[in-house]
């Protein structure tokens, strides 16, 4: 035990330093387009970056968890298109007040999300399967279920309050933006502050260590997959409250996202190594470089291009780092 | 995505097993459609069955896809139905190419084969030298008479945008091509032209920092209604309110926004009747009619307030 909360306590400090790293990345990259463009510092466009980071930050928080230990989701998207019917279905029930129908929605889609979190979790751990299968059974289960639930119809017309929420401003911060930044700074108290996420860590690093040690690696893996389809049932009411319609087809390819920006935050796929706080930056990196090369005018091709290169670069910087780690 | 394949085809292998045992002398029309989990489809779908419930003289066998290029399940489904000898096989292609030479295939077996929604590729058809006539809408016409909508109340020099749905997608060609035409026509002036992949979530976020890049836009033609609703939230969010968005597809979530005219206009083309249509057509040839040639436009329709 005090091993593992040794080894976890250098990884934390040293996580520091690499998000240190991409924090200068990020900084380059946006020096780079406030140079270069008109608009990119305007206060208008900085509120945009922050509402169109949100959603993909939301889930990557969830996803931070899953690949601490390890593991993969590849569910996240389908979960929230999932999640976000589910609750939509709830908000557009008849003869109820609108404070009820949110509160019973925002239930719904957070229950959905979880639900499917703990399926992913409950089945790869118990029969030790590979998450990256799992995941991806429930990535059809869940959008199948999406599209039956609808009838592949997109479901719109929420309460006012509700559809309000989505765009309120706090000092030019858009309300919702401020929800996932609390997630990040809850994320962060868990994996470092509690020990929980020390032996979330520790799962990453050694599993059969954690096991031998005594703890029930079952309920702690189970655990994270729950927190990760927890967030796409978050990341599912932000979006409803963002665009106001609830799309049985949303969130194709969100957790390729999430996943990238997990990666480029320099959380290691194996596992063990990483931190939240480098997901926000990489979450950042990708958000920044879309909004910018967008103001720089350049093709929506080169733009694909141009992202997929920053991921390699990302692994690659990881493969060193993991190097010099040990 | 192998797992999902092996289920379909596993069912679809039961349907069609079924539907043979059922078969009777009523003609039997193969039905292939493109993604059930699109809106539109889906529609199409419902209004075929209605359809060959109401007529009741004949037998109909339809067969969705996962999503909107999964022509590899498109060309199985055809190959099972000239095994079959369906009399009549109607189809919205999910590639205007790969499809093709299949549909040729079928053709040979003796099918009244009809494609209806996306025509297939000219250059194909040609190079496999196989006539077939075309039955759908005019996206590009469509596209253009949403164009002018808002070119007319912009008047000429308007400022624009476009969103464009996926690169290289005959429809989303054909719409881009349409709203070109509208602003060459009216003088119009393009600031950006845009893919956000027919999605409301990329829509929007794509349109504001477009917005932040051009505050000076006037007006926004988007590809299809769900990209056009990302559009209006962007928009309301911004706290524009002087800026004219036109969609496309008639969508039930844009109803409201053209009510209250956050949205100028958007373009019906009727899917819900549009494979009933080229059911219809199938079977007067079947029945002995003359064969269909060129292109069969079917209607569309402007939606304004």
């Amino acid at each position: 035990m005090t091993a593992t909360t040794k080894t976890s306590h250098k990884y934390s400090a040293k996580s520091i330093l690499e998000s240190f790293g991409i924090g200068i990345a990020l900084l380059l990259l946006i020096v780079f387009f406030s140079v270069t463009t008109e608009h990119f510092l305007s206060s208008n466009n900085i509120t945009n970056i922050l509402s169109q980071v949100t959603i993909n930050l939301i889930l990557a928080i969830g996803m931070t968890f899953v690949i601490l230990i390890g593991g993969i989701d590849l569910s996240v998207g389908s979960v929230m298109a999932f999640a976000a019917v589910v609750a939509g279905k709830a908000i557009s029930m008849e003869g109820f007040g609108p404070a009820e129908l949110i509160t019973v929605a925002i239930i719904a889609g957070l229950a959905a999300g979880f639900v499917c979190g703990l399926l992913n979790g409950v089945i790869s751990a118990y029969w030790a399967l590979p998450s990256f299968i799992v995941t991806l059974g429930m990535l059809n289960i869940a959008r199948g279920a999406a599209l039956h639930i609808t009838d592949a119809r997109t479901i719109y017309s929420f309460p006012y309050a509700f559809e309000e929420f989505g765009s309120l401003l706090f000092y030019g911060i858009p309300v919702v933006f401020l929800v996932a930044l609390a997630l990040v700074f809850i994320a962060w108290v868990v994996l470092t502050r509690t020990v929980f996420g020390r032996i979330l860590y520790a799962i990453g690093n050694n599993e059969e260590a954690v096991r031998l040690a005594g703890h029930r690696v079952f309920r702690y893996k189970v655990a994270a997959y729950t927190i990760c389809g927890l967030t796409a049932g978050i990341a599912a009411i932000v979006y409803m409250a963002r665009l106001n319609i609830s799309s049985p087809i949303a969130g194709i390819g969100f957790e390729l996202n999430a996943i990238a920006g997990v990666i480029i935050g320099g959380t290691s796929l194996s596992g063990g190594r990483g931190s939240i706080i480098g997901t926000l930056l990489g979450v950042f990196i990708i958000g920044v470089l879309a909004n910018g090369l967008i103001l720089l005018g350049l093709s929506d091709f080169m733009r694909q291009m141009i992202t997929g290169v920053v991921i390699i670069v990302a692994v690659i910087l990881d493969h060193y780092r993991a190097k010099y780690a040990s | 995505m192998k797992i999902q394949h092996t289920i379909k085809y596993i069912a679809l292998g039961v349907a069609l097993g079924f539907g043979t045992a059922q078969a009777d002398d009523k003609p039997v029309v193969g039905l292939i459609m493109k993604s059930l989990a699109n809106e539109f489809f889906q529609n199409m779908l419902e209004g075929a069955e209605a359809h060959a419930e109401e007529r009741g003289d004949y037998e109909l066998k339809a067969v969705g896809m996962q999503n909107e290029t999964d022509f590899e399940s498109q060309i199985n489904a055809v190959e099972n139905f000239i095994t079959q000898g369906v009399d009549a096989i109607v189809v919205a292609p999910a590639d205007s190419r790969a499809m093709v030479r299949p549909l040729k295939k079928a053709a040979a077996a003796g099918i009244t084969v009809i494609n209806f929604d996306v025509a297939l590729d000219a250059d194909a058809k040609k190079q496999q030298d196989f006539e077939l006539a075309f039955v759908g809408p005019d996206n590009r016409g469509g596209a253009k008479m949403a164009g002018d909508a808002l070119a007319k109340a912009l008047g000429e020099g308007g400022k624009v945008v476009i969103v464009e749905g996926n690169p290289g997608a005959d429809n989303a060609t054909e719409r881009r091509l349409g709203f070109e035409d509208s602003i060459a026509e009216y003088k119009l002036e393009l600031l950006d032209s845009r893919t956000a992949h027919w999605e409301t979530e990329e829509a929007n976020s794509v349109f504001s920092t477009m917005l932040t890049a051009h505050p000076e836009i006037q007006g926004v033609m988007a590809a299809n209604d769900s990209m056009a609703v990302g559009v209006v939230k962007a928009l309301e969010a911004a706290g524009r309110d002087d800026i004219l968005v036109v969609g496309f597809d008639n969508i039930n979530a844009v109803g409201p926004m053209i009510a209250d005219g956050r949205m100028l206009a958007t373009v019906d083309q009727f899917g819900t009747a549009m494979a009933a249509n080229a059911i219809d057509q199938a079977l007067e040839v079947v029945a002995g009619g003359a064969p269909l040639e060129g292109w069969v436009k079917t209607p569309i329709e402007l939606v304004t307030q």
